[in-house]
């Protein structure tokens, strides 16, 4: 296991969820769950994260904000679509200036369906998200030998 | 020889100072879980996410970013130095001010606008809490001078002493306690760079570092914090052994308070840290120094 | 007899080049005249410190006073006056020519009546604190006068067209400067002292009202006139030298005050206020401030070699006195420690770069004043320091500032962004100079630790408390002016391919100096300034330890080696983008697509923090406090306790 699993910093953004999804990622940090417990901050800065959390859907307006971060954040790092919207823009979807899912800007690595997402729903696609940022933490350490 | 000396204060400082402060680190965030009624994250979590930050991409804003953080953290190892291995106060002071200064240009240096509000406010706390620190040490001169008959600013004098420089200047130890909480940056002193999620100049000083450069700042980190409680473990060590014990107890209560004052208090504007680390200063320290010179 | 020459030589040869500056029109003629003599200048001090390298006692040099130079001083007092008067008349200040007056008639009543009595045999001496002050004089005051050729050549270019190329003129006062500061330090005789002392403030007049505009006019004339408040001071103390104590030797002066500290209590008062008001204390220091409106080398002499330190260098002569005599003591401890923390204040409050290096010569002046007036050896080894290293960093600034003012068009830190990649080689010495005048292990620090151990010693608790606070918002002004220096972003255009090149040797000159000064603190304190706190208390200060002095001038080392060898380079690192919250328009240039639709750069102000440190809040309150003290400190040190009580 590399040390990128032990300690999972986590950058939230929302694109244009209804804050309900919001909401549960900010309680799975509260005592209740306490994801903390793995390493887990949120820390706000995409430069320090390694897991990107997006809530709501993908439309015109937003999609080269999430772009940018996706490419700020340092490699190895993983994306999780937190709630329906994120995966598919759910009952958005035939909105007018709405694109669709978080997959349609990034490449995503975890569907976390749910609306709005349960915390155990997010926790869960975290865990997922440690064995991919895993397998990227060791393609990255083979590439930098192989360099 | 001193330079010698310092040398080898400085290695052993830099061995065990990362070793005291992760745990210290990870103490301080268990402390807080707990008193947030949560698990918290285990004892060694500053410790992983060092080594996960060494093993991330390497990616920086400019070549010079990391120069300037390597010269703080070097810095911050010299001054341990110093103090370990009994030497002057005053130069430990003012190395580990260089250290910060360091810290502050590499943040500047990256034209970052978040990074740079950072930079200035980490500027303003510096000017915020020098006054109680040079008093810290001018006190520390007459507390060993009141005792022994002769001053010294050197560390090492307080194994000849047959009290604690507490005694004389407990008062500039509660001044001290004001302003240790703006260098450890707790609430309701962290402006400039806050360990909490979600603030408004996103991560202040170290907006822009990531991977190596962000570990070695947090490695920085731990070295102040275990510099800092080596100052307060100053105040209460004499000739006796024994002392070292009571020294770790009052080190380990004055982190407790600390983590105690992160949690309970809101972060305040910069000019009531500024005006009450002032003031605190100037009654703490001024009362004090003049009772030690005319009494 | 060698050294005589040498003496005479320092002092005459610059006299020399003045007039023959004054009759040169050709601009090639005059950069080969001023770089070659000031080359002879600096050699010629050079040799003289190191022919005379750890004299550790006062060194007379043996000779009557030569009723020429008495006379030539007389004729020189008028000279001064009649100048100020023309002046005074043509502009209409009533102020000034009436000073002007008292003070002419004051010198020719004194000289004709009372310095006949008075012989002095030895008029010239020499001691390891002149050696100092003429190193200083003789490299740094020199280096600026070779970097004016340069400067000078794009002022007049600024000129509007037609305006009169009054450069001889310039290039001979500072000339002349030189040589009236070597009287200064080299006088024994203090009726040449003071003519020295005059000439420099009628020098420095003229070249503040050099562009000849209302401003500069104006604040001229503020010089002038606090200036000769000064010389009316000194003069007084020479009254009271020559009728009460029968001598105008300052040996003699120091020896007899050493022994009756009482009786001198009013000449050393005088003295302290001549002192005061020539380096710029409060209520004093506005002069220094409005100075700042002549062409930048102006206000780098007056700043860093000459000028002011003529002033803190009587003072520091003085220190023996004030160590034993109360009254001055407390005046000048006073005066000084509130001056420094109320100017450090206030430069907090300043954006334009002139005006933050002006408030922080006064700041530090203040901290050489302290110190004097403190007295002890420690306090007087720490001054000796802060003078060597803030002339040397302080001309280095001003040289650095004048130099990208004319390359970025402004003297404004708000437009120093980024100057590391704008001017690379000039961001780098700023910076070195910057770090040299506010952080360990460079000079200025270990001069202020000394200062802080000095006073933690003689229990000077005011001034302990003055020191950490104004050292707390030294950190704060420099701290914030380094950050702006130091910022990178894209690749802009590299301005400074146009510099002159007698303004890259000064700066050079500069930088070297600083280097080498922060690197061989130990030898010089062993060299030069021991020597001298041996000749003048018959012990050594050991404030800070030799192996101390070694430490900090080998981390001074590897900062230095860290600013010109380690930062600005690109490492193999992947080039990342800034955090602009996921909205960047072009990222390069730091702009972001703003709530409009449009686009905004992201720039960043420095704090001035008004409400606290503004000067409309400080002003007033050092000035009415530093005037009281001195008030209060002469009428009682003429009358006598008696008139309060």
């Amino acid at each position: 296991m590399s040390y990128a699993t032990k300690s999972p910093w986590v950058i939230h953004y929302d694109g244009s969820s209804c804050n309900g999804c919001d909401i549960e990622v900010l309680a799975a940090l509260c005592p209740g769950y306490d994801v903390e417990r793995f390493g887990i901050i949120n820390t706000g800065n995409p430069k320090h994260a390694d897991i990107f959390l997006v809530t709501g859907s993908i439309n015109e307006q937003n999609i080269s904000v999430v772009q940018e971060i996706y490419n700020q954040m340092v490699e190895p790092k993983v994306v999780i679509a937190c709630g329906i919207c994120a995966c598919s823009a759910g009952i958005f979807h035939d909105c007018y200036n709405v694109i669709g899912g978080v997959d349609k800007a990034i490449p995503v690595d975890v569907y976390a369906p749910g609306c709005a997402v349960r915390p155990e729903a997010i926790i869960d696609a975290v865990v997922q998200g440690l064995a991919i940022l895993d397998e990227k933490s060791k393609a990255l350490k083979a590439q930098k030998k192989g360099a | 020889m001193t330079i010698l000396a310092v040398l080898i204060g400085t290695l052993i400082f830099a061995v065990l100072a990362p070793i005291l402060g992760c745990l210290l680190a990870g103490l301080d965030r268990k402390i807080s879980a707990r008193m947030q009624g949560r698990v918290g994250p285990p004892l060694l979590q500053p410790y992983y996410d060092v080594r996960k930050l060494i093993e991330k991409d390497d990616v920086a804003v400019n070549g010079t970013e990391r120069v300037y953080i390597i010269c703080a953290l070097v810095f911050t190892l010299i001054a341990g130095g110093i103090f370990v291995s009994g030497g002057n106060l005053l130069m430990c002071i003012f190395v580990l001010t260089l250290g910060a200064l360091f810290f502050i240009l590499a943040a500047y240096c990256t034209s970052s606008p978040y990074a740079q509000v950072g930079a200035s406010r980490e500027t303003l706390q510096v000017m915020s809490y020098e006054p109680m620190v040079l008093f810290m040490a001018v006190a520390f001169f007459m507390a060993v001078q009141a005792i022994l008959g002769m001053g010294s600013f050197d560390v090492r004098a307080v194994l000849y002493l047959d009290v604690p420089v507490i005694t004389n200047i407990w008062l500039v130890f509660l001044g001290f306690l004001f302003v240790l909480t703006i260098k450890l940056r707790k609430s309701p002193f962290d402006l400039s760079y806050s360990h909490h999620a979600h603030q408004e100049i996103v991560k202040g000083v170290t907006t822009e570092m990531s991977g190596k450069t962000l570990a070695m700042v947090e490695v920085m980190h731990w070295c102040e914090n275990v510099l800092f409680m080596l100052w307060v473990a100053l105040f209460f060590v004499w000739g006796n052994p024994a002392s070292i014990i009571l020294a770790l107890v009052v080190v380990a209560v004055v982190y407790f308070f600390e983590i105690w004052i992160d949690n309970n208090f809101a972060r305040v504007k910069w000019q009531t840290m500024l005006t009450s680390a002032w003031v605190v200063a100037l009654v703490a320290g001024g009362i004090n120094i003049a009772f030690l010179a005319y009494l | 007899m060698a050294t005589l020459g040498m003496l005479w030589f320092l002092i005459l040869f610059p006299l020399v080049v003045a007039v023959v500056l004054l009759a040169v029109r050709n601009n090639q003629a005059r950069n080969v005249i001023v770089v070659a003599s000031a080359i002879v200048i600096g050699l010629a001090s050079l040799f003289l410190v190191a022919a005379n390298l750890g004299v550790d006692y006062w060194k007379p040099i043996p000779m009557a006073s030569p009723l020429v130079v008495d006379i030539i001083c007389m004729v020189l007092g008028v000279a001064i006056a009649a100048v100020i008067l023309y002046f005074g008349i043509k502009y209409k200040n009533t102020l000034a020519c009436v000073l002007a007056a008292v003070q002419v008639v004051g010198s020719l009543v004194f000289e004709l009546m009372f310095a006949h009595n008075v012989e002095v045999t030895e008029c010239l001496y020499l001691d390891s604190l002149s050696l100092l002050m003429a190193f200083i004089i003789g490299i740094v005051g020199s280096g600026i006068c070779v970097y004016a050729l340069g400067y000078m050549e794009d002022f007049q270019a600024h000129q509007p067209e037609g305006a009169k190329d009054r450069r001889p003129v310039f290039f001979a006062l500072m000339f002349v400067f030189l040589s009236a500061m070597f009287v200064i330090i080299f006088s024994n005789n203090m009726m040449w002292m003071f003519t020295g002392w005059e000439v420099t403030t009628v020098c420095s007049f003229l070249l503040i009202g050099y562009t000849r505009t209302e401003e500069s006019l104006n604040n001229a004339f503020r010089q002038i006139v606090m200036n000769l408040i000064g010389g009316i001071a000194f003069l007084v103390a020479l009254y009271v030298m020559a009728i009460e104590m029968g001598t105008l030797s300052l040996l003699e002066f120091l020896q007899l005050g050493i022994m009756y500290p009482e009786m001198v209590a009013l000449p050393a008062c005088a003295l302290a206020l001549a002192g005061i008001t020539k380096a710029a204390q409060m209520p004093f220091h506005t002069w220094l401030l409005g100075a700042m409106v002549a062409p930048t080398p102006t206000s780098a002499l007056l700043h860093s070699s000459t000028m002011v330190k003529a002033g803190v260098f009587l003072l520091i002569k003085l220190a023996p006195i004030f160590y034993l005599s109360q009254i001055p003591s407390v005046m000048v401890i006073l005066v000084g420690g509130i001056t420094f923390v109320l100017c450090s204040f206030m430069a907090i409050s300043q954006s334009n770069a002139k005006r933050v290096l002006a408030y922080s010569t006064i700041a530090n002046l203040g901290l050489i004043v302290a110190c004097a007036g403190v007295g002890t050896p420690e306090a007087v080894w720490a001054a000796c320091f802060l003078i060597l290293f803030h002339a040397i960093a302080k001309s280095l600034l001003f040289l650095c500032v004048g130099t990208a003012e004319h390359h970025i068009g402004s003297r404004d830190i708000e437009d120093m962004d980024q100057l590391f990649q704008r001017m690379p080689k000039l961001a780098r010495f700023m910076m070195l100079g910057i770090m040299v005048m506010f952080i360990a292990p460079f000079g200025m620090l270990i001069a202020k630790w000394a200062t802080l151990v000095s006073f933690v010693e003689m229990r000077q608790v005011a001034l302990i408390v003055m020191l950490a606070f104004g050292s707390a918002a030294t950190f704060f002004f420099w701290g914030k002016w380094l950050g702006k220096l130091s910022a990178i972003a894209a690749e802009p255009d590299n301005v400074e391919l146009s510099v002159h090149k007698s303004e890259w040797g000064s700066l050079l000159l500069m930088v070297v100096l600083a280097i080498l000064s922060c690197a061989c603190l130990p030898l010089i304190s062993q060299a030069v300034v021991d020597p001298y706190i041996q000749s003048v208390y018959g012990t050594r200060a050991a404030d800070i330890q030799f192996t101390n002095q070694l430490l900090a001038a080998l981390l001074a080392i590897v900062v230095i080696i860290v600013l010109f060898a380690g930062v600005g380079k690109q490492n193999k690192s992947k080039q990342a983008q800034v955090y602009l919250a996921g909205y960047s328009a072009n990222n390069e240039q730091r702009v972001f697509k703003n709530s409009l639709s449009g686009t905004t750069e992201a720039t960043m102000r420095n704090w001035y923090l008004e409400g606290i440190f503004g000067e409309t809040r400080i002003r007033p309150v050092g000035e009415w406090v530093c005037g009281i003290i001195i008030a209060a400190a002469i009428i009682i040190s003429a009358f006598g306790t008696s008139v309060i009580f």
